[in-house]
């Protein structure tokens, strides 16, 4: 898992859906929608989505059931519609550290390719030594906050 | 008190991956790793395929050190180095938790699919949706 070309370890899921591009971008950007899969609590949990969607904006995502609550939260980075996302994403489950979510949908016929990458992100202390890959993300995270401008 | 012990322990062991995954970051440091999953080796063994000096290829080694990925001993006047497979199960283990919670949420995502062409399709057709 350690040995890839370019990165370091990331966390990548495939899978082919019965869906297009289009309907599963929908999910993944609309409050009322991501509120009803993207919580890990099974049964009954009240999960309340909210987002600023456009690039350099904010979405946060704060579930409960019963006497336990989450908050996830992140940036968008990147917005393609409806082939790829790209958001920072932090929570308990990342022990709050920062990390980055890549979706891109590629669309075979009626189905469509689903893959999601996670990596982590380094720390502001890490980055002193290790400008390069995060100072990427920042530069494009600049470039498409000003382009929305 | 446990509590804050607890936020404590999370947050060191949150440092200590932060480090690991910084110092994975880098192709060549993952190909020093590579090396030493094979065998434990001296740093002039490690450097030798290396097309960098020996000291652009010690810096690397001290990152993989500083991060505990790598540990030295002494043996005589040899500086040996190992890997130090723990805080590499601990990247396995940060990898194998976010792939089992990214499984469930798409299997979760992907009902919800079924759900919505379910409605749109309403009780009449309902045949044809169900593939």
């Amino acid at each position: 898992m350690v040995h890839g070309e370019t990165t370091g370890p990331v966390v990548q899921v495939r899978r082919r859906v019965r869906a297009s591009a289009e309907e599963i971008f929908e999910l993944w950007t609309k409050p009322d929608l991501m509120a009803r899969w993207m919580s890990p609590f099974p049964g009954a949990v009240d999960c309340k989505a909210s987002c600023d969607f456009r690039p350099g904006g904010t979405f946060s995502l704060v579930m409960s059931s019963g006497q336990s609550s989450r908050e996830v939260s992140g940036t968008y980075v990147q917005i393609d519609r409806p082939h790829k996302l790209v958001f920072t994403w932090t929570g308990p489950l990342t022990n709050h550290a920062n990390t980055l979510v890549t979706l891109e949908l590629n669309p075979r016929g009626d189905e469509t390719d689903l893959v999601l990458t996670h990596e982590r992100l380094p720390t502001p202390a890490i980055l002193e030594g290790h400008t390069r890959g995060w100072g990427h993300i920042l530069d494009h995270l600049a470039d498409a906050a000003s382009k929305d401008l | 008190m446990i509590e804050i012990e607890a936020r404590k322990k999370a947050a060191s062991r949150t440092a200590r991956l932060d480090a690991v995954f910084a110092a994975l970051a880098d192709p060549t440091r993952r190909a020093i790793i590579e090396r030493l999953s094979r065998s434990e080796a001296r740093v002039t063994e490690i450097a030798e395929p290396f097309d960098m000096s020996l000291n652009a290829v010690s810096k690397h080694i001290r990152v993989l050190e500083a991060s505990g990925v790598i540990e030295r001993h002494r043996q005589g006047r040899d500086h040996i180095l190992s890997i130090n497979t723990r805080s590499l199960d601990e990247v396995d283990g940060w990898i194998l938790r976010m792939r089992g919670y990214w499984e469930e949420r798409l299997d979760a995502m992907e009902r919800l699919l079924g759900e919505l062409k379910k409605d749109r399709l309403g009780p009449k057709d309902r045949k044809h949706g169900s593939r």
